[in-house]
């Protein structure tokens, strides 16, 4: 590699979540170091730099102002930009507390009246700016991270499908722990990507990569009941790690 | 009269798990104000849990911080077993232990090669400690790698685990997989040994701290350990964890996202220089001669020490480990090849109130659950390693500034950020909170 060569910038911030995504990217960064110049992961390093990015992956979810504010410079200084992990792809766990709650009670519940903090219900990145590339995951797959990072890389959209869990399941010709076990297994709802990590193990899929693409919800309500679960159960199930709103609201209307 | 106000800001700390900052306040020239403010935002995480299934919980809680995943689910498994007067097979104390032991390997290794060295060999970014130090990032390379196979091996991925339960695991790695997780233990003891030569020989001169109060989990086995249901502090105090609302005396302050604990009115410190404060003479002979030799052993309480202490803990992780898998092996010697799947025992729900708490790589992690008679969560509180080790940063800054002039402010940032990166502290963790809710 000629040392004139001037490589593309790659950026990795984090708004508010658990620091996962910014440690699988941290894992693998040696396999892009000879691709890429980082131009700021503070996460990571001391010395990062400000101003124009090729490619800029953000964590989490917006969850204060301080989140918002950098959310839009980064957008502005951002060719690509790459939400990464259901936190910043969804909202996550942490959007799924705020439904089910005022954000006035929470303010409340933390600070007190007084405060002087800032506080936003969680949002998906989305909800503020416009996201090239969705990256789900909880924690994302460092292959299809690389992936993405290596199409980009090539001037190409990436091509993401979320197909349910149990597609990848049934590749890995596992017994169904749904059927056969009775666990209150979401992979017919739930985004594959992980590689069908739950039922591998003989446990239930608790829906942690967010809802597939058209997830038939109705149908896993069903089949819950049909097991013996309450539908407070159900629900607190499907709702943990922040399936859309929306979804329940036609779960509901078809059940009357 | 007039008041000279001067401060010194560090609007973030790079290099740490998620977002804090530090302001010191100066006021005619005497520090008049020190304040940690983590600022990433808030999290709630005791606020959604509840109405879960008991067992949706480990893996609810598991999202408050990757790097110590596996020390939120452990925790939490404990309090809901206890609730339930479920005690797990040795069988699968044994996995469990070992996949907390495979944290402590990545989380230590990461936070001393990835987020403290640099400070040390004076490089800025990641790619400078690549680029020049190949030995340093070669050595984070491979330790991480360690921890990583052990955690996806025993828990399904390297953190966020999907194989421990409430109950138990759902499956165990097979003969094949132990003899390989044997193998790359053995492999990295030269290069935990290397890493602690490399932080002992490094010149430390930050002034001597007072000694803190320490507080650790007793082990309940033997050896060093990072289980156990008491907690002793260095001021002779020793408590059941379900205690921990009388002796941690946890606050919000208004300029930040995380609360802030103190012991008796005192700031206190939890993680590994605490651990080994008290319990050093458990270590196997490997570790514990390293600590004899190290500042440590003479009690020199220098917070910067963590890391060497981090290191110590690291080289003892290893010898623990291969432990573990020589006894899973032994215990098994036919050794099938196949997955052994497990049926999760019938767990017999009760209503109640637990305690569960771990050593996480940064110190005591508590989590306190109510549960109904249907098994869902009605009350619960979690305290971190983290928001422990608040007070006793800021009172450690203080120290660090106090006999600083003025026109010397501006040189001390870099060793502020130092000091406080020694702690290891995990924002993500300490703002998981809201208030404790009690039914």
């Amino acid at each position: 590699m000629s040392v004139a060569k001037v490589l593309p910038t790659i950026s990795v911030e984090g708004l508010t979540g658990c620091a996962g995504e910014l440690l699988v990217i941290l894992e693998n960064l040696d396999q892009l170091l000879p691709y890429v110049r980082i131009k700021s992961f503070p996460f990571a390093q001391s010395r990062n730099e400000d101003g124009p990015v090729d490619i800029t992956f953000v964590e989490g979810s917006v969850s204060q102002n301080h989140d918002l504010e950098k959310l839009t410079k980064i957008r502005a200084n951002s060719r690509w930009l790459v939400a990464v992990g259901n936190c910043a792809t969804t909202g996550c766990l942490q959007k799924a507390s705020c439904q089910q709650c005022t954000a006035k009670s929470m303010m409340q519940a933390v600070y007190g009246n007084d405060s002087t903090l800032s506080f936003l219900p969680a949002q998906p990145l989305e909800h503020y700016v416009k996201v090239d590339v969705s990256l789900s995951g909880c924690p994302i797959n460092a292959t299809q991270f690389l992936a993405v990072t290596a199409s980009l890389l090539r001037e190409q959209l990436p091509y993401i499908t979320s197909k349910p869990v149990c597609l990848e399941c049934k590749m890995k010709e596992n017994p169904c722990v749904l059927i056969e076990k009775n666990a209150p297994c979401l992979g017919p709802i739930t985004a594959a990507g992980c590689g069908a990590l739950c039922p591998s193990v003989g446990a239930a899929c608790y829906g942690c990569w967010g809802v597939c693409d058209e997830p038939q919800i109705e149908a896993m309500k069903i089949i819950l009941s049909e097991k013996g679960y309450d539908v407070d159960e159900i629900y607190s199930r499907l709702k943990a790690f922040g399936a859309p709103e929306h979804l329940f609201e036609r779960m509901d209307k078809k059940a009357v | 009269m007039d008041i000279e106000r001067k401060s010194i800001e560090i609007s973030e700390i790079c290099r740490v798990e998620g977002h804090a900052a530090v302001t010191v306040n100066f006021e005619n020239g005497v520090i008049a104000d020190v304040q940690l403010n983590v600022f990433e935002g808030a999290r709630f995480f005791e606020r959604i849990v509840l109405g879960h299934m008991y067992d949706e919980i480990p893996h609810i809680t598991s999202r408050v911080c990757a790097i110590c995943s596996t020390g939120h689910v452990v925790a939490a498994i404990k309090s809901i077993e206890g609730i339930f007067g479920f005690v797990p097979a040795s069988r699968d104390l044994l996995h469990r232990e070992l996949m907390h032991l495979g944290m402590i390997i990545e989380s230590h290794a990461t936070h001393i090669c990835a987020l403290a060295l640099p400070d040390f060999l004076n490089v800025g970014d990641l790619m400078t400690l690549a680029s020049q130090h190949p030995a340093e990032f070669e050595i984070w390379k491979q330790l991480r790698s360690l921890g990583s196979t052990i955690q996806t091996i025993v828990g399904g991925r390297p953190f966020h685990p999907v194989n421990l339960h409430v109950g138990g695991l759902s499956s165990y790695p097979d003969k094949e997989q132990l003899v390989e997780m044997g193998k790359l233990l053995d492999q990295n003891q030269e290069n935990a040994m290397n890493l602690y030569r490399l932080l002992a020989g490094l010149n430390v001169a930050f002034g001597q701290g007072v000694a803190p109060v320490y507080s650790a989990l007793i082990p309940a086995q033997d050896g060093y350990g990072y289980f156990g249901e008491e907690i002793r502090t260095s001021t002779g105090f020793q408590a059941n964890v379900d205690e921990y609302r009388h002796y941690l005396n946890e606050k919000v302050v208004r300029y930040s996202h995380a609360k802030q604990s103190t012991f008796d009115g005192q700031p206190f410190m939890v993680g590994s220089l605490a651990r080994l404060a008290m319990f050093a003479e458990r270590l196997r002979p490997t570790a514990l001669a390293l600590y004899e030799k190290s500042p440590l052993a003479g009690k020199s309480h220098n917070t910067i020490l963590n890391n060497l202490a981090q290191a110590i803990e690291l080289v003892e992780a290893i010898d623990r480990s291969k432990v573990i898998i020589e006894t899973l092996l032994a215990a098994s010697p036919g050794g099938s090849n196949s997955k052994f799947i497990h049926q999760a025992p019938l767990l017999e729900k009760r209503a109640g109130a637990k305690t569960g708490a771990v050593e996480c790589p940064r110190g005591t992690l508590y989590h306190f659950y109510e549960l109904d008679l249907s098994g869902k969560v009605v009350a619960a509180d979690m305290i971190t390693p983290s928001a422990q080790n608040t007070a006793r940063i800021e009172s450690d800054i203080r120290q660090l500034v106090a006999g600083l002039k003025e026109e010397q402010a501006d040189s001390i940032q870099a060793k502020l950020e130092t000091l406080v990166r020694a702690y290891d502290p995990c924002n993500t963790c300490a703002t998981h909170m809201v208030q404790v809710v009690y039914k």
